[in-house]
């Protein structure tokens, strides 16, 4: 297969390209807009369709109706354009519909700045918009990864018939690293009959995420949940790292997963029994696997670019108490010395 | 007479055409001030975009708001206290996209704020995709192929709408934005200026509209129809002449003095008046 170095918002793209996106609906917002790019340069060339929207409202609505007509559908942003998604995203999860949302997060709250945090966690992760429902979220952590999550982000939003987040940051989106490209484009059947085509066959699909009858809706909602548990059950995804005797570990995604991985390096190298644990699928959470890190007694430290929305998950998972963390935020990448610092006093 | 410089380091790129604007909004207030505009009752308020950094570079109370959002903040600053002048800054991807509808709304209900948009036809701080005002056939970042949109005629919008005032300006004439700015600001009502302003990085039009822009002369801005037919003339995609200065102006009841009657209760009237209010509904 074909390597070349690509930076990590063009590989959104590729991936999306094999995975058999056809529409991509978007609007410029830094750091994201690189796939807004690449999006109008290589879809139009292969018969897809691009279209740069009047506002984040008008693009994520758009995904609404091209998913609603059972096309791929891929939208990008940053996190001003997120929140402004959120609508749309909701009613999208409502009415059972798959789309890839691309999030390269930037530092909030508000404007903030065009550096890389990971504070969206809360919002894509526990849903964001109204209602009882959830995004399922792949968190990549390379170049490779941002190609490779956004093919598979596309399986489990047809697969499951609901919204898929990409959730990467600002360095991701622009660090340029070795790209493998797909073996192969995906070419297995995919099941749209469910959707409205505009045509006899389709006359008596419904897709709505409205009703008005109480029970109906809990009904609906009751459907829902138990999806959610399927995708809890059969998808989850993670990576270990020197977990096998590990003692202190650390749980982190994403850009922070890789400076994790050096501290535990260098932990190890003072004789500290550190380890790595990086969820891959951020809905579902990897909570079992946390839950026996901590059943075997290791201690948790969790690494993140955000005010310990991460931590959080970890506490609930594993039963823990007292999870350490170690945080950077307003665009900061948090230093190795400062884990490993956090190591040895933890250890 | 006070120094309107604020002493934040300009970042835009040489020759934007954001410098003419700043430099045309310094002396145009500091004239009024000499006529009595108390300077620390105006506020400023901007959106997101190159454009929007003007709130840090101009020494008044300034705002610097949300993208697309100039004239709901600058709407609520108004009603909330209908004293201050108030004066937004907003850019053509800010104004004519993501805030589309608050433009339209301004003009319809008519409130005494100015808003000038700094028209580069390009979003500048993302590197260059095309806005609503690009012409067809644009290639920028977002369409390489070149846009298949035609672009919108922004005073033909808010003329519609019902604005009470509609002028524009460029950035290559700051004698003509400094007439304007002063006549936007001393108008009661929705006053809208559309500033052709050319982004020297993205979209470089100086020689373009160097060729086709001429004043406005012996011009009846009074008249609708004299009104609609000048801003028709060039359509932001047309190889037209390009008509600069006021276009209409009439008075209109603003929005806010339908709020005037309300006079503010104090203490203890207020208690009753809150009292009675909600007796009436027993």
């Amino acid at each position: 297969m074909p390597v070349q170095l690509v930076e990590g918002n063009n590989a959104v793209i590729i991936g999306a390209m094999y995975a058999g996106c056809d529409c991509f609906f978007g609007y410029p917002i830094t750091p994201a807009s690189e796939i807004l790019h690449a999006a109008s340069r290589y879809f139009p060339l292969v018969g897809r369709k691009f279209v740069q929207a009047e506002s984040e409202e008008a693009a994520i609505n758009m995904v609404y109706g091209a998913a609603s007509a059972g096309h791929r559908v891929l939208a990008a942003s940053s996190g001003p354009g997120m929140s402004l998604k959120q609508e749309g995203i909701t009613y999208l999860a409502g009415a059972e519909l798959p789309c890839v949302i691309v999030d390269i997060n930037r530092a909030g709250p508000g404007l903030g700045n065009i550096g890389p945090e990971q504070s969206d966690y809360n919002q894509v992760v526990k849903g964001g918009g109204h209602g009882c429902y959830q995004n399922i979220v792949l968190a990549p952590n390379s170049v490779q990864e941002m190609c490779d999550l956004t093919r598979k982000a596309f399986d489990l939003a047809f697969k499951y018939r609901n919204p898929a987040v990409i959730l990467a940051d600002g360095v991701l989106g622009h660090m340029v690293e070795p790209l493998t490209y797909p073996e192969d484009a995906i070419e297995h059947y995919i099941d749209t009959s469910w959707a409205v085509a505009g045509n006899k066959q389709t006359m008596g699909n419904l897709i709505t995420s409205i009703f008005l009858n109480f029970d109906e809706l809990e009904r609906h909602n009751l459907k829902l949940q138990k999806k959610y548990a399927t995708v809890r059950k059969n998808e989850v995804a993670y990576e270990g790292y020197r977990l096998e005797d590990a003692r202190i570990v650390l749980v982190s995604y994403g850009i922070s997963s890789r400076i994790s991985k050096s501290a535990v390096d260098a932990a190890r190298k003072e004789g500290i029994p550190a380890g790595m644990f990086r969820p891959i699928s951020l809905y579902p959470f990897p909570e079992q696997e946390i839950r026996s890190l901590a059943d075997r007694g290791c201690r948790f430290i969790s690494v993140e670019m955000s005010n310990g929305m991460l931590a959080d998950d970890v506490r609930m998972a594993s039963g823990c108490k007292d999870v350490a963390l170690v945080f950077r935020l307003g665009g900061n990448l948090i230093q190795m010395s400062d884990i490993l610092k956090k190591i040895r006093e933890v250890s | 007479m006070r120094s309107l410089s604020a002493p934040a380091k300009n970042t835009w790129c040489p020759g934007c055409g954001n410098f003419a604007i700043l430099s045309a909004i310094k002396p145009a207030l500091n004239a009024l001030e000499e006529e009595g505009l108390d300077l620390d009752r105006v506020v400023v308020v901007s959106g997101i975009g190159c454009h929007a950094k003007i709130a840090d570079y101009l020494n008044v109370n300034s705002f610097y708001s949300i993208h697309g959002r100039v004239l709901p903040v600058a709407t609520g600053i108004k009603l909330a206290n209908p004293d201050l002048t108030v004066i937004g800054f907003a850019g053509d991807g800010d104004c004519y996209a993501e805030g589309l509808d608050h433009l339209i709304f301004a003009a319809k209900r008519n409130v005494d704020i100015t808003l000038i948009v700094h028209n580069n036809r390009v979003y500048g701080l993302t590197t260059g995709q095309y806005t609503p005002t690009s012409p067809y056939g644009f290639k920028g970042r977002s369409t390489p192929g070149g846009t298949v949109e035609r672009p919108l005629n922004p005073l033909e919008i808010v003329l519609s709408s019902g604005g009470s005032f509609l002028g524009r300006g460029y950035s290559h004439g700051i004698e003509l934005l400094k007439t304007l700015f002063r006549q936007a600001i001393l108008h009661k009502g929705f006053a809208f200026l559309d500033v052709l302003q050319v982004c020297a990085t993205f979209y470089n039009m100086y020689n373009y509209y160097n060729q086709r822009v001429y004043e406005l002369k012996d011009h009846d801005a009074s008249s609708y129809s004299a009104a609609l037919k000048k801003i028709r003339e060039w359509d932001y995609n047309s190889e037209a002449q390009i008509a600069l200065g006021l276009f209409y102006q009439r008075v209109l009841p603003t929005y806010e003095q339908s709020f005037s009657h309300l006079s503010p209760l104090v203490s203890p009237e207020r208690e009753e008046a809150i009292r009675s209010t909600l007796e009436s509904y027993i």
